[in-house]
Formats: structure tokens, C-alpha cells, sequence
């Protein structure tokens, strides 16, 4: 299907049709149910954000807030060794290596919100539309003019809305606190680009949301700081670093997963309280990139990743069980019920070297963004977009596991696209599936394409 | 190359650094005898958590500032705290000495005077947003930004407003503050010209892109950085553009001049030096890590804090010694006769000598 319009030539081109109403639910929900143990109980007194919000005054100091009295318990009892894996642990794998076993994961929920269609998958499981514009990167400068033509056209395609501003309105309401989680680990090479944060703040916006409710928050302060977003941004968004690089602070104690990969002595990791106690709505920006543990870094380890502390424990040269662990940190309360948006930038794809590369050899200038309200489908395109690229270039899947290919120096690492510090697993992207987060099977994935330019 | 670090405690001879990059020209380290290839530590303070912030010195006491929200006070003489003020927010701005004064900014929103001697609190001046940049300290007033988009000139005495003025955009770049004119960078990715006496904007010069550098001004022409990849040179009394180079990435690191060069790092991990005249490259030199922080000029040297500590040949870009010690975001050393005080983003403080 061609579409042509004001702006140049557009294109839509859909690898399949949409599911149907009676395939968007949780596809594995069924199948996991004998081995996930959920309680959920009511919270005595709701929590006003706004103000709880207001008292947090600038810092989150979250250990020691506690909300006991609606925890959720779950218990996901050894994900790893049933059927997650017995039915598919990394099928894609290449290679003879044998992986360990992941080991069991505890997990504590926070509070979940009030019950909403909004929590991932979201409003449209399965769906990706893609925005392309060769003119959105020109010499590695990101156009903002572009990109808000980009977003704009993204938005109401995947909300099927005729104005931007009705799109906005289907994730954010005015009184929404609304986060934007940004990618900015491999500041300044490959990060979310400021000039689609600004543009996704004025949707907010537009939304009736007031820019004083717009929190850009990552982990890492000092990531925040080499991006300069600080800076860059419209006065009156907060800008939030969780943690400063030495402090583990920002974290809520009684929100956790827990799982002893390596017998590493510090085996929980705490679920950031900006996303526990401080935001409503989360709008998940993450880049298009390789990654060395994960196979790729997107939507869902942006979220899981950049919203638990102490997560680096779950690979060791050469092993990674970054699968299940992104998967089960996403579908943590309440994070999973508030990631209602995901926007990926992919005007830089890191084909190698990810998360952290800031070698512009591996760094295509794709000009791409994909918009989805679900995480697993979106990164299951990107993991193929990011594969494509790798063959394009001669060199391995991410899913090879040769035991050659494995090295200890990051020089050689970073600068020989055939050398990995891990053997990856991507198939945290489907493991992620099966705990309903949403669609990792590319014939059920309605992939829509649109060229702006 | 130097080998391991190591410590003793020989004597020495003390500059003061009252400010970010020295002074109020910025000079650095320049008319400081020649700062020599140090060999050893003679002390280290950790922390406890990160420094962001440019260390100053004054009268034997080293002044930090770190992201716990403390400014600690540090006795050269043996790298023990002298005593230590608690902000209320984490802090990323390098303090500015006034007299018996030392003024810092805060995330809060503050700007404190805390005694030199006795660290107590003399007064405290608010914006409305965090406050990451250095006050400038001219005539009795202090010149800061805030990320609420204004420029602030408060009594240094007192901390009473003088005037505010707002400009399009957060401010993260500390000002220049000359006679008559103060020179800033600004989020909305101008240049601006503001009178010193009223705040009254005189020009503005639009970049490609937000601003993060801070300025320098070498004769009559303004020297600053932007994200849009390009280092300017822009007419101090017009604004009107005399030249820009391109580099890699953005530029939020600030520039260091000397007579006829300026240096500059970028976010693409270069330093680059340029002719201040024709904005000529003379040397660039590839740092393993990308550039934010400010290099500082010496007598024949360029330091930089990026993949630790490094000095190049003012004349050629080449390596002459470098220190493994931890990188840094913002921050820059201090130089003296004899040594050199670095404060890390790892949160540690040395002493280099």
C-alpha cells in the first residue's frame, strides 16, 4: 500500500495483518500459570502522586518507604527450567557451547496501579510501526524538524488518531507524573537523542500534561551528564539521575528480584523508586543497538535494566543470563503496568559493541524510530533489523556461540566486530513473550513501514 | 612515562585558584612555573561519592564540592579535612573564593557563602532550578545561571539580588564576566551578551544546537563550544560569527586560551588546539575517552581530565606524562608550582606532585 502526501514519498509496507482482537492476549499466560505463584492484595489508603511526587524534593532516598501491606508476592519458580526453556531455550542458538542453567528468580512486586489496558503490551500488542527518514541524521546530526515530522506521523499511525494530540491523549492525562526513560549508556555516540526527548516532551505536553509533571530519569547521573541533557532540555522538566555512579541509593528496598547467578554475595536487585512510588506513566525510549551479554539492548532491557540496580551481576565472561532475567524484571510491578509507550530511536544503530561502543565504525546513521506499545515485538523487529546488518557486514548472528569468538580484551573487543565478551542471549526477547509482555513471533508481528523521505 | 605513583612529602610552593580555570580571564595554569611531570602522590581524600566539580585552592586550603551535597575543606599541607559544609542537594558546581567567602551553587536551587574559616553558612541566595554553574565573583556581585533559564547577579556580602535576567533556555554554562559584558551559553542554543551592570541583553548568536561549554574571551573575540558539533569565534562586541570548526560530535567541554590558541576537548575524543586568529587547527590529539571536562593551559602544557589524567605539548599535542587515576565529567586540576590537585569522578581527591 502506497500513500503520497505533503513531505515527500511515503510508503507503508505491513509484513502481516494486525492480530485479532482474540490473539492480543498474553500468549503464554495460560502456560505459565502452574508455575507462577501471584498474590495480589488491595493497598489500604491509595497514594496521591502528585504529591507524593512534590515531597520527594529533587533526590529519591527511597530506602526505608515501605508499603508492606500491598506487597504482591510472586514467586516465578525457576523460570529457567521448565517450560520457558524446555520449550525453547534459545532455539535460535548456533554453536556447540551448552549454557548453564539459569537459576530460580524471586520476585517482589510493588504496587500495581489501578487496573488499566495500559500496561504492557499495552493498547496495541503486536504492533510496530516504523518511521523512516533518510534526512533525519545528515553527518550524524539529528534533524529536529525531521524527527517531530517522524513522531508526529508515528503517533497516529499506531493510534489510528487524526490529530497528534489525540494520539498523546490515548497513554498521558494531565495528571499524570510521566517518566522518560532514556537510554543514555553510550553517551555520546549512541543515546537517546535529545531531539526526539524534546519532541516526545512537547506530545506529553500536548497531552494537557504540565511540564513540571515530566521527569528524563535514568540509573546513571554521570551517562545523563556526558549527554548533556541536562542542557538540552525544555526548563522545567526534571531531569533525574537514580543513582551517581557510587551510591546505590534510589531504590526501593521491598521491591526486588532476587537470584544468585555467579555466588555473588549481593544477589537482589531493587527496583528504582522513582518507577515504584514516583511516576504514573513511563514512556520507554531506548537506542538500536548490539549488545554484548543480551544480543541487543531495546525496549526491554532499557526498562528492566535501567530500572533495578546491581543487574551487571547477571553475566560473567563468557556466560549471560541476561535471559530470563530483562524478561522477569519487566513484568515486575508496577513497572510493567506503567511502561505504557515505546519509541525506539534508531537514528544510530550499533551493529557492534554495544551497550557502551563509542566507536563510529560499527554506529549506521539509520534514521529510524519504531513506535509500539509492545516492548517484545518492537525488539523482536529490531533484533532482526540488527541481524540483517550484521550479515550485511560479514559478521556473526548474535546468536552464534563459538567458543573462537570469545575474548577477555575490550580492545580487541571494541574494534574487532567477530569478537564478543559473551556468548549472547537474545532470547530474553522471547522468554519476555511468554511472560505476556507481548508478541516475539514475527508472522504474528504487524510491522508497519512508513518513508517520510 | 612515569612510573607507579607514589607518596611522600616534600615541600612546596602554593598558587592561589580562586575560581573555575583560575581566575576570572581563565588563564589556568599559565605564568605558574612550568607544572613538571609529577611522579608521586603526596595525599589522597576519598570522597565517599562522586565530585563533578572543579577543585579551588586558596591560602593552603584545597575547596571541593561533591555530589553527597558536602564542600569539604581540605588542608594541602597534609590532605586533611579542615572542615566540611553539608548542602541540601547533590552538587555539581565548582565553588568560587571571595575574600573570607567561598560560594557554590546546589540542585536545590541555592547558591551558599560559607565562611573560609569556619565552614558556617553566611547566607543563601535561590533561584528556581538547580544551579550547576560557577559564580562568578567581580566588583562585590556573583554571576550565576540556573537551569530555571536566568542569569542571576547577587551581592556577594548580603546574597541580595542585584538583577535577574531570562534568557530562552536552561544554563549550564558558567558565565565570563568581563567589563562591561557578561558572555554565557545557554540551553536554547544561543550566545548571549548581557550588560554586567542591568542584565540587559546587548546580542545573542544562535548555534545549531543547545549549549552545555562555558566561555572564554581572548582580546575581542568570545570563545565557546555547542552541541551542534561547532567551536565558535564569535566578535565580542557584535556577536557576529568570525569563524567555527567542525568537530565530531558535541562540544560541552570549555575552552582554555593562551595567547594565540585555543583548546578545546569534544565529545567525538579529540583535543583539539586552534589558532584564536583564523581558527586554524594547529594539532588534535585523540584522548581514549570522549572530552567534557575543561583542559587547563600551563607554561608548555595542556592538562586534561579524560581517560585519566593527561598533559600534551602546548606546541605539538604530544603526550608528555599521564596519570591513570579516575575520569572526569566536568571537572578540572588545579595547578601550582610544585603540584597538582585532581578531584575525580570516582570521588577521589590527590594531591600530585
Amino acid at each position: 500500500m502506497n500513500h503520497r502526501g505533503c513531505g515527500g514519498h511515503r510508503e507503508i509496507v505491513r509484513t502481516c495483518t494486525r492480530p485479532s482482537p482474540s490473539e492480543q492476549v498474553y500468549p503464554v499466560k495460560a502456560a505459565l500459570s502452574s508455575l507462577v505463584n501471584e498474590k495480589y492484595e488491595a493497598p489500604k489508603a491509595p497514594l496521591k502522586w502528585p504529591e507524593a511526587w512534590r515531597s520527594l524534593s529533587g533526590t529519591f532516598h527511597p530506602l526505608g518507604v515501605t508499603f508492606m501491606d500491598r506487597r504482591t508476592f510472586v514467586k516465578a519458580s525457576c523460570l529457567g527450567s521448565a517450560s520457558l526453556f524446555l520449550d525453547g531455550l534459545d532455539p535460535k542458538a548456533l554453536g556447540d557451547v551448552t549454557m548453564p542453567e539459569p537459576p530460580p528468580i524471586d520476585i517482589v512486586h510493588g504496587l500495581r496501579p489501578a487496573k488499566s489496558a495500559l500496561g504492557m503490551p499495552g493498547l496495541f500488542p503486536g504492533r510496530v510501526v516504523e518511521v523512516s527518514d533518510s534526512n533525519s541524521i545528515v553527518r550524524n546530526r539529528v534533524s529536529q524538524p525531521v524527527v517531530r515530522a517522524m513522531i508526529e506521523r508515528g503517533m497516529k499511525e499506531l493510534t489510528g488518531e487524526r490529530s497528534v494530540a489525540a494520539a498523546w491523549t490515548k497513554f498521558v492525562e494531565p495528571s499524570d507524573i510521566v517518566g522518560i526513560k532514556i537510554n543514555p549508556s553510550g553517551a555520546p555516540a549512541c543515546c537517546s537523542s535529545p531531539e526526539i526527548v524534546r519532541e516526545i516532551i512537547n506530545g506529553v505536553q500536548s497531552a494537557g500534561v504540565p511540564v513540571g509533571n515530566i521527569v528524563i530519569y535514568d540509573r546513571y547521573e554521570y551517562q545523563i551528564d556526558i549527554g548533556s541533557y541536562q542542557a538540552l532540555l525544555p526548563p522545567g522538566v526534571r531531569v533525574v539521575g537514580i543513582q551517581d555512579g557510587l551510591v546505590d541509593a534510589g531504590y526501593d528496598a521491598n521491591v526486588y528480584c532476587q537470584a544468585t547467578f555467579f555466588g555473588e554475595w549481593e544477589n537482589r536487585s531493587y527496583m528504582a523508586s522513582i518507577v515504584a512510588h514516583g511516576l504514573t506513566k513511563i514512556i520507554n525510549v531506548p537506542t538500536m543497538k548490539d549488545h554484548s551479554a543480551s544480543g541487543v539492548t531495546g525496549c526491554l532491557k532499557n526498562l528492566g535494566y535501567g530500572t533495578f540496580n546491581n543487574v551487571a551481576r547477571s553475566h560473567r565472561s563468557p556466560y549471560s543470563f541476561t535471559d530470563p532475567l530483562i524478561g522477569v524484571m519487566c513484568s515486575v510491578e508496577p513497572l510493567r503496568s506503567k511502561a505504557v509507550l515505546h519509541i525506539m530511536d534508531g537514528m544510530r544503530q550499533v551493529w557492534h559493541g554495544g551497550p557502551l561502543t563509542q566507536v563510529q565504525d560499527f554506529i549506521y546513521q539509520a534514521g529510524i524510530l519504531y513506535f509500539g506499545t509492545d516492548p517484545v515485538a518492537i525488539d523482536t523487529v529490531e533484533l532482526e533489523a540488527i541481524e540483517k546488518k550484521r550479515r550485511e557486514e560479514g559478521v556473526p548472528s548474535v546468536w552464534e556461540h563459538d567458543a573462537d569468538s570469545i575474548t577477555s580484551n575490550s580492545h580487541e573487543f571494541y574494534h574487532d566486530p567477530k569478537k564478543n565478551l559473551f556468548y549472547r542471549r537474545p532470547g530474553h526477547i522471547a522468554s519476555a513473550g511468554k511472560l505476556g509482555l507481548g508478541i516475539a513471533d514475527l508472522k504474528r508481528i504487524d510491522h508497519g513501514r512508513i518513508r517520510l523521505g | 612515562m612515569p612510573g607507579p605513583l607514589r607518596t611522600s612529602e616534600p615541600s612546596r610552593v602554593e598558587t592561589d585558584w580562586p575560581t573555575l580555570l583560575q581566575d576570572n580571564l581563565r588563564t589556568g595554569g599559565q605564568g605558574i612555573r612550568a607544572a613538571k611531570t609529577p611522579d608521586h602522590v603526596r595525599w589522597h581524600v576519598p570522597m565517599g561519592c562522586s565530585v563533578r566539580s572543579a577543585p579551588v585552592l586558596r591560602a593552603g586550603v584545597l575547596y571541593v564540592t561533591s555530589m553527597a551535597g558536602n564542600l569539604h575543606a581540605i588542608d594541602v599541607e597534609k590532605g586533611r579535612q579542615k572542615w566540611q559544609f553539608q548542602a541540601a542537594d547533590h552538587i555539581h558546581s565548582t565553588p568560587s573564593l571571595s575574600v573570607h567567602k567561598v560560594l557554590f551553587g546546589c540542585d536545590s536551587g541555592k547558591v551558599y557563602a560559607v565562611d573560609c574559616n569556619s565552614g558556617k553558612s553566611l547566607w543563601e541566595a535561590s533561584a528556581v532550578a538547580e544551579v550547576w554553574t560557577s559564580p562568578v565573583i567581580r566588583d562585590g556581585v556573583a554571576y550565576f545561571g540556573s537551569a530555571d533559564s536566568r542569569v542571576y547577579a547577587v551581592d556577594v556580602d548580603t546574597g541580595l539580588k542585584r538583577w535577574t535576567r531570562e534568557l530562552g533556555g536552561r544554563v549550564y554554562s558558567t558565565a565570563y564576566v568581563g567589563e562591561p559584558h557578561l558572555y554565557v551559553g545557554c540551553g536554547d542554543g544561543k550566545v548571549y551578551c548581557l550588560d554586567v551592570s542591568s542584565g540587559r541583553t546587548e546580542w545573542s548568536t544562535p548555534t545549531g544546537n543547545g549549549i552545555d561549554s562555558s566561555p572564554a574571551v581572548s582580546g575581542d573575540t568570545v570563545l565557546i563550544g555547542s552541541e551542534d558539533f561547532f567551536f565558535y569565534a564569535l566578535d565580542a562586541n557584535t556577536g557576529s560569527v568570525r569563524w567555527k570548526y567542525e568537530t565530531g560530535l558535541g562540544i560541552s567541554s570549555s575552552p582554555a586560551v593562551n595567547e594565540d590558541l585555543a583548546v578545546v576537548g569534544s565529545k567525538d575524543g579529540f583535543l583539539y588546539a586552534l589558532e584564536i586568529q583564523s581558527g586554524q587547527l594547529r594539532w588534535k590529539v585523540q584522548i581514549s575517552d570522549p572530552v567534557t571536562a575543561p583542559p587547563v593551559i600551563s607554561s608548555g602544557v595542556v592538562c586534561i581530565q579524560a581517560g585519566g589524567m593527561q598533559a600534551f605539548d602546548i606546541a605539538t599535542g604530544k603526550l608528555v606524562w599521564r596519570a591513570g587515576l579516575g575520569g572526569a565529567v566536568q571537572s578540572a586540576p588545579v595547578l601550582t608550582g610544585d603540584a597538582i590537585y585532581v578531584a575525580t569522578n570516582d570521588g577521589e581527591v590527590y594531591a600530585l606532585e
